[in-house]
């Protein structure tokens, strides 16, 4: 209980409260992938369709990807050392501890951006498959 | 240990408890002073008052009944169908009727039953599951509740007078929005108003699930029921309200002919299909994933182990929250829309499959590392993991866009769907039904007439629709009244309605269970499976309150891992053990660590949640008969029964600012801001609402991308100049609202009233400066002025709801139950108008800046 | 696919049972973990990409160009108009409720729909596209062999969308040239016995909706009747083609097909049906 004592109640419930949106920002990042990607294609192929156009949306839509992945790895490995599991093999962290919930939640955030960056990896592929607005 | 600091509005006193201070007897005598209190203050009402109770266990108990019901009846509308489809050329219903069963079987499947189920279970089990006396709003519950059965008796009664919808669940338009008859409104009308009460019951639920947990239950160590509630209820929140944008153009359209799915005059059907999937896929989310959290409750109770990947789980949860969002367009593959777009939903639809795979496999871990114990729930929970493994597996065929393109609409997807819903629903809802209901009814159920009702339905369901997956495949279309006999589809069908009986005979045995006499019982054991979750603390005989006292919890597993839990709860040894000021409480706490914060009041029974949801139901059913001015009316008493409510009942100025909880820690009783838990359930709703808002701006750049023809050319704007200042104006009220809450909490009562006199002035004149914007233009015309007029209605509502807010405040301020120190009132009305200006800005820019500038 | 599916469902039960029913003792948490890594990320990430990568590409088919022949249809309800648009020409051979293809060549569909939407289906000739109202959306089929396949409407558009049918005739390259070509004449002029019918057609007012071309008759919002007698079904793709059937249907739209919109000629004697039924049959 250390880590708590000394610091006021508010600033406590600043850093909760920021942890919990650390836990989803992986997977908000995959949302705007797929948002962003799916509007400009629903744009470019509603409004242009032709081949330079597609082209240009297909650079852009692998440059965001190539953004988004970058991200998720960060965050991905901040989660990793927030989880510590190398250190202290603890897997479950089922325990009434701030440690526990804090490498729960590093867990939990690791787990997301492994799902999160698979989840990114697989809405390219379509981008990169197929060339055509048809 | 930790104390905490010395603020007036902060809790104080020692915490987390030490052993010492918990092995400390307390006295008999007082235990009994105190049961006797508890037991009049949650006293639930007798007679025929019984039906103004509110407390989580009565309305959980009519909800989850009413539910049920309305499933039975949906049940019986399939058992007509298949009997038409047994053979070919058959003349058993018409097409009209047909036409009415499958549309109502469908959406009172899904509107009435599985999402409402859902929320019924959770109101009856959440709080018990984190020790709590109540939900944090019980009156909320009771009228979500009023409203649900209210709307669902309307929606569904149709069906007796012949006159149900008929466009399918899905609404399409033309079809829907030019059907003559008022079936479409009775089911826009209808549903739109127990979707309000869907999103009022997540609204709820989320905040029980943040606020309302134990002391000392992190967030690694709640319940994974309580994870799911917030992940489904998020997922509530931003789904349901794209559908109700969807409704508010579709019932414009339909009453005032404003033509936003009418393709001669601008609109695009698409659209319609866009929104009501955006709430469609994630729906079956909604549905799948609150039954996935019972199973999470049974498997470790029959492991005997805890659970295994607890992280993996709320990752797979939260995981499939987001990604249910991605796949709405896989009912849509059909549409000829580009393919990059369908290779987008393709692709997520299969990458939903790796957390939803990860779901079962962590199940499967613990039962393997645990000692299992079959016992009747985990049958049906086996059952359930059999039904949807089957289902899943074809949802990755459907996925696939050539292939999909072929079972589309086919009795394949009929298959399907029943594979994933009675695999991730039915069976774990009937699981749930037989764990459960020694907790919520202190009584057993028959195991003998427990496996007879698991094998028939099991059989019964898989002769029906097993052999749908071939009917599909040779071509057999879904929402056919009747198939002609050369198709070769005969046999397959008739196999379909035999199961079809066998699984209604199954649910006939269930429902004499249920339903039989139990008196003969007598006292079963407390914890009848061994589980080691808090719920299994109950009290056997019944007792209103809830928890005998709120305990302190270190473990996932309390009643296996803490020694003395039971014997300290039934002692009243933990927080709250008492009520002597005669008021119902509750404790809350912080959403991360669970620290204690508040002593939190709850209200008791009353008539008014029901009145107030009777009027609600008059102001959206009256006007499927056209009865605008009583519609009108019925909406102004709802208005005043709500206000009455909240004014008499919440956010009171307490008598003692703070209280002795028990274990020397001292709380204050009240709280404003992020601390209460109404400013969370104002947050809350209002990104429910900022969700619909959002989703009619995409209706205007959706018209932009599809349509040629939008912005016609040489088109009226909306005035520019009055929009500009209307909106500076809406600008001026939100800064004098957060200027009334800063100057109140420093004391300036009179200029904080003058603010707040101001404020609801300048909000009205902004919004008359919208209004006279778009008068010029003609919204039934074309799409485009309807847009307009669409963002204007949106806009002033929200400005009404907000005025009656700033009157609200400034009434408060007035007779005294809103005062600088307690100003919860203020802080909540300052929230609404922060989402306010914003919608006040985003709608300006559409209304004066953005046509101009589009090409 | 479906083998697959089965063989992993198999996997998943059988594991399920082994550890609920033959092994019910506690294993070592390592394969617990082991399993969920592998059965819940590893294996189904290796699958479903090779599943997407694989078919990702296939969806071009059907989206990719014709070879020449364009069929128009717009879907009514509850019916099919065609059209057909022979590669450079832009004059429609109109027929109806009927869908006749050339074996080998690839042919592409531009589906529209008049009032609701529907979708244009051929389950043993490929995938479905819906058909919507104020849009215009395309798919291509390239049949293999010939044959008569039965097609149908497979979006709920109404009372009787169970009642929109059509068949769907494939044949040999030249035999579709020839029949396309009798398809755009005129109609035949029919024998004798016929014309107290065609007598009665003009009499009753049919050309009103219908269209016989050459004759008097020019509606054009029912399906055209030039070459009726010629098709192999009848009130898309409901009743068979006889004498019979035509009179069964002029005399009994409303009970056949709830809510038609032709109305039901039950003034009139069996013996004008027949006579009805006889002209239309004739129009070859």
């Amino acid at each position: 209980m250390n880590r708590m004592s000394g610091t006021g109640e508010a600033d406590n419930f600043r850093e909760e409260r920021d942890s919990l949106w650390r836990l989803i920002f992986t997977p908000t990042i995959w949302t705007f992938h797929f948002a962003i990607a799916y509007a400009a294609t629903a744009v470019t192929c509603a409004r242009h369709g032709g081949e330079e156009a597609v082209d240009l949306l297909r650079t852009g839509v692998i440059g965001l990807t190539v953004v988004a992945l970058g991200l998720i790895l960060w965050l991905g490995y901040g989660a990793w050392r927030q989880w510590d599991i190398i250190e202290d093999r603890d897997w479950e962290n089922d325990q009434g501890h701030n440690e526990d919930r804090h490498q729960f939640m590093g867990h939990a955030a690791f787990l997301l951006a492994i799902i999160s960056f698979i989840g990114v990896v697989f809405v390219t592929l379509p981008v990169v498959l197929i060339g055509t607005c048809r | 240990m930790s104390r905490f600091p010395e603020d007036d509005m902060a809790p104080r006193g020692p915490y987390p408890p030490t052993e010492e201070m918990l092995n400390e007897p307390v006295p008999q005598e007082l235990q009994e002073a105190q049961k006797a209190r508890l037991r009049a203050v949650w006293k639930t009402p007798e007679g025929w008052r019984y039906w103004s109770a509110v407390n989580n266990t009565e309305v959980g108990i009519w909800y989850t009944m009413t539910a049920f019901f309305f499933m039975l009846c949906a049940g019986v509308l399939a058992l007509l169908m298949r009997t038409q489809l047994a053979v070919p050329d058959n003349t058993f219903l018409d097409a009209d009727r047909y036409n009415q069963f499958f549309t109502m079987h469908g959406s009172a499947m899904m509107f009435l039953f599985a999402v409402p189920m859902f929320e019924a279970i959770s109101i009856l089990l959440l709080p018990a599951m984190l020790g709590a006396r109540d939900m944090p709003f019980p009156r909320l519950s009771a009228y979500g509740y009023w409203c649900f059965l209210i709307g669902g008796i309307f929606v569904f009664g149709s069906v007796l007078f012949d006159s149900a919808p008929k466009s399918g669940w899905f609404m399409y338009p033309p079809l829907a929005t030019r059907d003559e008859g008022i079936g479409s409104d009775i089911w826009l009308l209808g549903l739109s108003f127990i979707e309000v009460a869907s999103i009022a019951a997540a609204v709820e639920l989320i905040v029980g699930a943040l606020k309302c947990r134990p002391p000392g239950m992190r967030v690694n160590i709640m319940p994974l029921y309580a994870w799911y509630v917030v992940v489904v209820g998020g997922m509530i929140l931003f789904a349901f309200p794209p559908l109700i944008a969807g409704d508010f153009l579709f019932e414009l359209e339909r009453s005032m002919d404003w033509p936003f799915f009418d393709h001669e005059r601008g609109g695009d059907p698409m659209l319609w299909q866009h929104l009501f999937w955006i709430f469609g896929h994630p729906e079956v989310y909604i549905i799948f994933l609150p039954s996935i959290a019972i199973a999470a409750m049974i498997v470790p109770t029959v492991a005997r182990h805890p659970i295994v990947g607890y992280s993996w789980i709320v990752l797979s949860a939260v995981g499939t929250g987001f990604l249910s969002f991605g796949l709405w367009v896989h009912h849509m593959f059909t549409t000829g829309l580009p393919q990059i777009s369908l290779g987008f939903f393709s692709a997520a639809s299969e990458a939903v499959v790796i957390p939803t795979g990860i779901q079962l496999f962590a199940f499967v871990a613990t039962l393997m590392v645990g000692r299992v114990k079959m016992t009747l729930p985990m049958l049906w929970i086996a059952g359930a993991l059999a039904i949807f493994v089957a289902g899943g597996l074809t949802g990755v065929m459907l996925a696939i866009v050539p292939f999909n393109w072929q079972a589309h609409d086919t009795y394949f997807v009929v298959a399907h769907l029943h594979y994933t819903l009675f695999g991730g629903m039915v069976f774990p809802v009937m699981a749930g039904v037989y764990y459960f209901f020694p907790f919520f009814r202190k009584k057993l159920l028959s195991e003998r007439l427990g496996r007879w009702s698991f094998w028939l339905i099991f059989v019964g369901f898989n002769l029906t629709f097993l052999p749908m997956h071939l009917t599909g495949l040779r071509g057999m279309p879904r929402r056919i009244f009747t198939y002609p006999e050369v198709a070769g589809w005969d046999w397959l069908n008739l196999m379909s309605t035999a199961g079809a009986y066998v699984t209604a005979a199954g649910f006939a045995v269930f429902v004499y269970d249920l339903l039989r006499p139990k008196g003969y019982q007598g006292v079963i054991p407390r914890n009848p499976w061994g589980g080691g979750t808090l719920e299994w603390s109950h009290d056997v005989p019944e007792e209103a309150w809830g928890a005998r006292s709120v305990p302190h919890i270190t473990t996932r597993y309390p009643l296996w891992d803490q020694p003395k839990l039971l014997e300290r709860i039934d002692s009243g040894r933990f927080y709250m053990p008492d009520a002597l000021e005669g008021v119902r409480e509750t404790i809350t706490t912080s959403v991360i660590d669970a620290r204690p914060l508040v002593a939190q009041r709850v209200t008791g029974p009353a008539w008014i949640t029901l009145w107030a949801a009777a009027f609600t139901g008059g102001a959206f059913i009256l006007p499927t008969f056209s009865f605008y001015t009583p519609a009108i009316i019925c909406a102004a008493f709802a208005i005043i029964c709500v206000l009455y409510w909240l004014w008499t009942t919440t956010a009171q100025v307490p008598t003692e600012p703070r209280k002795d909880v028990g274990l020397g820690l001292s709380l204050p009783t009240y709280a404003s801001g992020p601390n209460a838990v109404g400013w969370w359930a104002v947050f809350i709703t209002m990104l429910g609402d900022s969700t619909a808002f959002a989703s009619l701006v995409f209706g205007f750049f959706f018209y932009w991308t599809a349509r040629p023809d939008f912005i016609p050319a040489g088109a009226d704007h909306a005035t520019g100049l009055a929009v500009a200042a209307g909106i500076l104006l809406f600008v001026m009220s939100w800064g004098l609202t957060v200027g009334a809450r800063t100057l109140n909490r420093r004391g300036s009562v009179p200029a904080a009233r003058g603010a707040l006199v101001l404020a609801p002035l300048c909000a009205a004149g902004g919004a008359g400066l919208v209004i006279l914007s778009v008068l010029p233009l003609d919204p039934v015309s074309h799409v485009y002025p309807a847009v307009m007029w669409a963002l204007m209605v949106w806009l002033v509502a929200h400005t009404f709801l907000g005025v009656i807010m700033q009157l609200y405040c400034l009434a408060g301020s007035i007779w005294g139950k809103m005062t600088p120190r307690y100003d919860a009132d203020l802080c909540n009305t300052t929230l609404f108008w922060h989402f306010m200006v914003l919608t006040a800005l985003v709608t300006g820019f559409i209304l004066g800046v953005a046509p101009r500038m589009m090409p | 696919m479906l083998v697959s599916a089965v063989v992993l469902w198999c996997l998943v039960a059988a594991l399920f049972i082994y550890v609920t029913r033959v092994r019910t003792g506690s294993m070592p948490r390592r394969w617990a973990e082991t399993l969920i890594i592998g059965g819940g990320i590893v294996f189904p990430l290796i699958v479903l990409s090779a599943l997407l990568v694989y078919s990702l590409p296939q969806m071009s088919p059907q989206r990719s160009e014709g070879d020449g022949l364009v069929v128009r249809i717009t879907a009514e309800q509850w019916w099919w108009r065609v059209e057909y648009l022979p590669e450079g020409s832009d004059t429609p051979i109109v027929s109806a409720n009927e869908v006749r293809l050339p074996r080998g060549a690839r042919s592409e569909f531009v589906l529209n729909a008049h009032n609701v939407i529907h979708s244009f289906w051929i389950p043993a000739l490929g995938g479905k596209t819906d058909m919507i109202p104020g849009r215009e959306t395309f798919m291509s089929l390239e049949p293999t062999k010939t044959g008569i396949f039965r097609g149908q409407c497979a979006e709920f558009c109404g009372a009787s969308h169970a009642l929109m049918a059509f068949e769907a005739v494939v044949m040999e390259p030249e035999d579709f040239d020839t029949w396309l070509a009798a398809e755009a004449r005129d109609a035949v002029p029919v024998p004798a016995e016929a014309e107290p019918g065609q007598a009665l057609f003009e009499r009753e007012g049919c050309g009103a909706c219908h269209a016989v071309r050459g004759t008097s008759a020019i509606g054009r919002v029912g399906p055209d009747l030039t070459h009726v007698g010629s098709r192999k079904s009848l009130g898309a793709g409901i009743l068979p083609m006889t004498p019979e059937a035509l009179a069964d249907w002029i005399g009994h739209t409303g009970t056949i097909k709830p809510e038609v919109n032709m109305p039901s000629y039950d003034h009139l004697d069996p013996d004008e049906l027949r006579a009805l039924g006889l002209y239309l049959e004739a129009l070859e």
